[in-house]
């Protein structure tokens, strides 16, 4: 592991334990309340999973046309991190709702754009656990189209009425409830890269077991 | 490039006619579909209000899905996609005969499916009947070129008969929408034109780039 | 006879119990009547329990992705070492 990551995770650590006290410690929002502390938890778990697809798209890319699987086991590695910060997003949002909205689910532009999101990349994770050999490629393939869904989701679920706040929110933010969120996008981004570089290291350790393996049966 | 297409089309077409399997399966795959929903929806002889345009699209990917996975299982047993890879042809020309092959299956079980639908749940689907041939048509080609290339790309792979609607049906989300809220429109008692010109530009902008995406992917993802 | 006194008695006891802890119910919801200007506290009663499991459920799923992918990682790196080991032994590939 670089050098680099031992304190890094340490200062992870650190940024999360203290997280708590640093988002009590947020006013409360005059409309919202209490259950309004859920967004700096919820905002910054969406953005690491808008992050997660891009990485994913690009490696998927990069790997279609290089064919370096360099870049397809980082796409495996956001691939899993999509799906884990999509999980956390979808779930951590209904709470919110149920409270703010009264109802745990809308069919609302992102909610929807988003469960189909986490839903394909549970798809290329199913892809790459079941496809048997050769499905590395197929799964780049499916993260390539997956990403240029994008746009086409977002528009078509647009039709529906969107009770989400609007992106005008986060930059009008006052920095005592600003403060809280960035911290929070911090620890969560930190976390995001550790988890990345973790999960690559398995993968790359697990590629070198393979080649040992093929070298032992070749030798004997 | 379009010649070759065009041979593997004719190739295929002949092989369908003179055994008829595919065809008819789906199409009685397609109607049986339609039926289950008749059985489970329609109350007192009164079906659901919008429920015909959700319904006929939903027998249409089912069918779609069923057609997609013969068509390539075919091609499997026969290694004959192998044989057309190996040779001269172009790539994307091979991706371009089966799309159409595919497109033709799925346009006659749709000749069948909407009065069968219309009938059934008493919606007036044939009173627009040229945007409804232009929302059919983008919606399915776009259905189509997406599914192609992941049955063919999913030929050796194992599981391959469950992980194909596993990958396609949540790819395919934009085009499910757009289809179904595009003929909804349509039946509504005043038709308007602003929402279905909406619906059918964004599906001919979904066709146009993930045809030309299916194009570009098809020779990576195919070789080894 | 005797054995079924006894069932009996259990059971009612355990009804009484039950319409007890039942008529316990109203009284609490007399408690979260708050005049208008005490709204916050109000308001943060019926949020707290799903501001924390929000809270908690984010902590446990990191928790065990981050134990999952730790305890993935040290097995693939014992197998690395095991099979460097046997090839060490064996003499160069």
């Amino acid at each position: 592991m670089p050098r680099w990551f031992s304190p890094a995770a340490i200062a992870c650590g650190v940024l999360f334990a203290a997280s708590p006290f640093v988002i009590a410690n947020a006013p409360f929002e005059s409309d919202l309340g209490l259950v309004q502390k859920i967004f700096y938890y919820h905002m910054p778990s969406a953005w690491m999973f808008l992050i997660a697809s891009m990485v994913c798209g690009v490696a998927s890319v990069r790997f279609l046309a290089t064919g370096n699987y360099r870049h397809d086991r980082t796409a495996l590695a956001a691939g899993e991190l999509i799906v884990l910060f999509g999980l956390l997003t979808l779930v951590t949002g209904p709470l919110w709702a149920r409270r703010s909205w009264g109802t745990f689910w809308v069919w609302d532009a992102r909610t929807t754009a988003s469960l189909v999101s986490w839903m394909i990349a549970c798809a290329y994770l199913i892809l790459r656990r079941y496809g048997g050999p050769g499905s590395e490629k197929l799964a780049a393939g499916l993260a390539l189209f997956g990403m240029a869904n994008v746009p086409f989701i977002y528009i078509s679920v647009n039709y529906w009425r969107t009770i989400h706040p609007p992106t005008s929110v986060v930059p009008t933010l006052p920095f005592s409830l600003g403060f809280p969120l960035w911290y929070c996008v911090i620890a969560f981004l930190l976390l995001f890269v550790l988890l990345l570089k973790l999960r690559v290291r398995v993968e790359e350790q697990q590629a070198r077991v393979d080649a040992l393996y093929l070298a032992l049966d070749e030798r004997s | 490039m379009m010649r070759v297409a065009w041979l593997i089309l004719r190739k295929d077409l002949t092989v369908e006619v003179r055994s008829r399997e595919i065809a008819y399966t789906t199409l009685f795959f397609a109607v049986s579909c339609v039926l289950v929903f008749a059985f489970a929806l329609v109350r007192e002889g009164r079906a659901p209000e919008d429920g015909a345009a959700g319904i006929l699209w939903i027998a249409v990917m089912f069918a779609g899905n069923l057609a997609l996975g013969r068509t390539f299982e075919r091609e499997r047993q026969s290694e004959t996609l192998r044989a057309l890879l190996l040779g001269p042809a172009p790539r994307p020309a091979v991706y371009v005969g089966k799309l159409l092959g595919i497109l033709a299956l799925l346009f006659g079980a749709e000749l069948v499916l909407v009065p069968l639908v219309a009938l059934l749940f008493q919606a007036r689907l044939l009173a627009h009947p040229f945007w409804l041939a232009g929302i059919l048509a983008t919606g399915t080609i776009g259905f189509a070129a997406v599914g192609t290339l992941f049955a063919a790309m999913l030929i050796r792979a194992r599981s391959r008969d469950v992980l194909l609607p596993v990958l396609l049906y949540p790819v395919t989300v934009p085009v499910i929408i757009a289809g179904v809220r595009g003929t909804a429109a349509l039946l509504q008692p005043e038709l308007d034109g602003g929402i279905v010109r909406f619906w059918l530009a964004l599906l001919v902008c979904f066709d146009v780039v993930f045809v030309t995406l299916a194009l570009w992917t098809f020779e990576p993802v195919m070789t080894d | 006879m005797k054995t079924l006194k006894r069932w009996c008695a259990v059971v009612l006891l355990l009804v009484s119990w039950g319409i007890n802890a039942g008529a316990q119910q109203p009284p609490k919801q007399q408690k979260e009547f708050t005049p208008i200007d005490q709204l916050p506290p109000t308001e943060s009663m019926p949020a707290a329990p799903l501001l924390v499991t929000a809270y908690a459920f984010v902590m446990i799923v990191l928790f065990v992705y981050v134990l999952s992918v730790a305890r993935r990682l040290s097995t693939v790196q014992d197998e690395l070492n095991r099979l460097d080991a046997t090839i060490k032994q064996t003499g160069r590939p």
